[in-house]
């Protein structure tokens, strides 16, 4: 079957433009330190856009550090995030893991003069950020949807699985997902399960719903955690039936891919995100204007084109060589 | 027949005896001064020597990373960040005193903060403009919850006499699954914004109030540790349980009452924890436990109890901070963090089984 490729566009690449400093300083090639947050340390959605941050940086001559907690967890970040305001920094790029628990540190870290951008998620209150990056997640939850709807014939019960509550990026990716679904009636949503990002999680509530709901035909996973849970759990369940549809791809999801364990991909462009992150920030330290809200470009990958050349720039990475 | 040769090890370590005998007969004499039998007696705790490579780790940092480890700022986030942590281990230093152990402490303390925050935005009601009333009441319910889930934790260890280790391991999957159940794995985000002021709030504008609270339980803990009945008690049962039964203490009672007194400062800490975060923090406290337990055994906690301080549960406290904050300062991969606290933990121990061998030897 021949997928049809839908490629969400840069959705208003430039929504705000904020103009800051009017009198800006002469720019000289100063080596502005800069430090990448990332979420969680070591996912290869992450390790892709330290990569893209990597990258821009050696090109402007500025110095990166790249640090993040070893769990998707705001009492975990707190204390990086506090740690990388004592380093002083002139800039920091950040993913934060919760939008609400870390307004505080992350403001301190404004207040002492960090210039601060986000990156993949925010906060609630995004009024200090220099910018805020991410993909449209909300139209990557309604590509997801079209996607899947075509692979199990519009009709059955499909299951959306998530990482935690109140992340801003995979709550707009479900709630673009269950918005498209109502525009079709012969599919039932089921409750949303949450996994708290770990795999194994993922993999029981898998074969837990299929017990459950034999006529399942979809799955929706929100992340690369969850998605690699969902294709061991149809794996221990020897379930070929069940069209699965992830966000992200990662080496192992490209692999599933290929393999036909999940059928589609939503792939984002964390390579893309880390390098407007770097030049956001290096353009607030110089004194000029900053895109206040930047959203970033999405593909559904399939079997059929994912080895395409346009297609590649989608793919995340483990390492960065 | 001939004498018998000293192997090398032995004329080694004779060697080095006879190199180092005036230090230890200067060391001697020291130690029969007045003063010098107070430092004598420090050193032949944990604490002191913990406290001493806290001290190191410290400077370490400070020369690493010049004006910016030792900074107001740091030292300030990094005292906030140990508060929560260190109310729960001050209850687990208890626990462990008595040759127990309280797994559950961080998943109470997640249950804790998802009942009192509920209370307090009772009926789905944004809570935010809610007064001293409702926060006293979420404080109430905290402590509440954790004291049940300690007195629960106690009655299992006590009276079923279900090894603590297993009793705890099944009330934290207990406590886990029933503040998911409660919140539907929904953080709970409108907490009254007094609440928040509360947690971000500094005496005389240097000293945040959650640590000078968490102070306040350490020095409280302390006293009650060393200086009470109730801290006798629990350091006796940890020493020779039957010994103590023997004694005349009633040792399910009073166990009963060291794992309600851990549950309930969870509670508190997680009312803590409410304050600084200002939402329920679902996805974390996973290894709250771990923490803690890491923390008291740093400290010089013996793991089958009997001995124990708080001071030494402080410092503990504070060696996996200062490492994190000061990896992370340098720049070095997230991970070796996580490698650093361990290799701590180990070399803590060995070098307390070290000191005690050694005495045991005299």
């Amino acid at each position: 079957m021949l997928m049809r490729i839908r490629t969400v566009t840069m959705l208003g690449l430039a929504l705000i433009t904020v103009a800051a400093c009017s009198g800006s300083t002469a720019t000289t090639a100063s080596n502005y330190k800069l430090t990448l947050i990332q979420g969680v340390a070591g996912d290869p959605f992450y390790v892709t856009m330290a990569c893209g941050a990597q990258a821009e940086a050696t090109k402007e001559g500025v110095t990166l550090n790249i640090t993040g907690g070893n769990k998707w967890d705001a009492t975990v970040q707190k204390p990086v995030i506090d740690s990388v305001t004592a380093a002083k920094p002139d800039g920091v790029m950040v993913a934060p893991d919760d939008s609400k628990a870390l307004l505080a540190p992350l403001k301190a870290m404004s207040d002492a003069g960090i210039k601060v951008t986000f990156v993949d998620t925010q906060l609630d209150d995004t009024s200090f950020a220099v910018s805020s990056i991410a993909t449209d997640n909300s139209g990557g939850g309604t590509l997801a949807a079209q996607t899947l709807a075509t692979l199990i014939g519009d009709k059955g019960s499909v299951l959306v699985v998530n990482v935690d509550p109140g992340i801003s990026t995979t709550d707009a990716r479900v709630q673009g997902f269950n918005d498209e679904m109502k525009k079709h009636p012969n599919i039932t949503v089921l409750d949303v399960q949450y996994t708290h990002d770990d795999p194994t999680a993922a993999t029981t509530i898998t074969t837990s719903i299929l017990a459950a709901h034999p006529d399942l035909a979809g799955v929706f996973a929100t992340n690369v955690q969850n998605a690699e849970g969902v294709a061991t759990g149809l794996k221990q369940a020897n379930n070929t039936v069940v069209k699965t549809i992830a966000f992200d791809a990662g080496p192992k999801q490209i692999e599933d891919l290929n393999a036909g364990i999940v059928q589609g991909l939503i792939a984002q462009d964390p390579y893309g995100i880390g390098v407007a992150g770097v030049q956001q920030t290096v353009l607030a330290l110089k004194g000029q204007a900053t895109t206040k809200t930047i959203q970033t470009s999405l593909a559904a990958l399939t079997k059929d084109n994912v080895n395409n050349a346009d297609m590649q720039k989608y793919l995340y990475k483990a390492t960065c060589s | 027949m001939t004498a018998v040769q000293p192997t090398r090890g032995q004329s080694i370590r004779s060697a080095v005896a006879v190199r180092l005998s005036p230090v230890v007969a200067r060391w001697n004499a020291f130690a029969q001064t007045r003063g010098g039998s107070v430092v004598a007696r420090m050193f032949s705790t944990n604490a002191a020597w913990i406290l001493l490579l806290l001290a190191f780790l410290m400077l370490l940092f400070n020369y690493l990373a010049p004006g910016k480890f030792l900074t107001e700022f740091n030292v300030r986030t990094m005292a906030t960040n140990v508060s929560v942590l260190l109310v729960i281990a001050v209850g687990e230093t208890f626990v462990m005193a008595t040759g127990g152990i309280d797994l559950s402490v961080g998943y109470v303390l997640l249950f804790s903060g998802v009942t009192s925050a509920q209370v307090m935005n009772w009926g789905g009601r944004d809570s935010t403009n809610y007064g001293w009333d409702i926060v006293l009441l979420g404080f109430i319910v905290a402590l509440g919850s954790g004291f049940a889930w300690g007195v629960l934790n106690g009655l299992i260890v006590a009276k079923a006499k279900v090894p603590a280790l297993i009793a705890t391991l099944g009330t934290l999957g207990m406590s886990w699954g029933l503040a998911e159940i409660l919140s539907n794995g929904q953080d709970l985000r409108y907490l009254p914004s007094i609440m928040g002021d509360m947690g971000a709030s500094r005496i005389i504008d240097k000293i945040p109030l959650v640590v000078i609270v968490a102070a306040i339980v350490a020095v409280i803990g302390s006293i009650i540790l060393s200086l009470t009945r109730f801290g006798r008690y629990t350091l006796a049962i940890g020493s020779n349980q039957e010994a103590a039964r023997r004694a005349g203490i009633n040792v399910d009672r009073h166990l009963i009452k060291v794992y309600a007194m851990s549950g309930t400062l969870a509670g508190f800490a997680a009312f803590m924890n409410l304050a600084i975060f200002t939402t329920t923090t679902i996805s974390g406290h996973a290894n709250d436990n771990l923490q803690a337990i890491a923390a008291v055994v740093i400290g010089g906690t013996s793991l089958v109890g009997g001995v124990a301080t708080i001071a030494g549960t402080t410092i503990g406290i504070c060696i996996p901070m200062v490492l994190f904050s000061g990896f992370t300062i340098l720049g070095l991969q997230s991970f070796w963090r996580d490698v650093a606290v361990g290799a701590v933990l180990i070399l803590a121990v060995y070098t307390d089984q070290l000191r005690r061998r050694r005495r045991e030897r005299h």
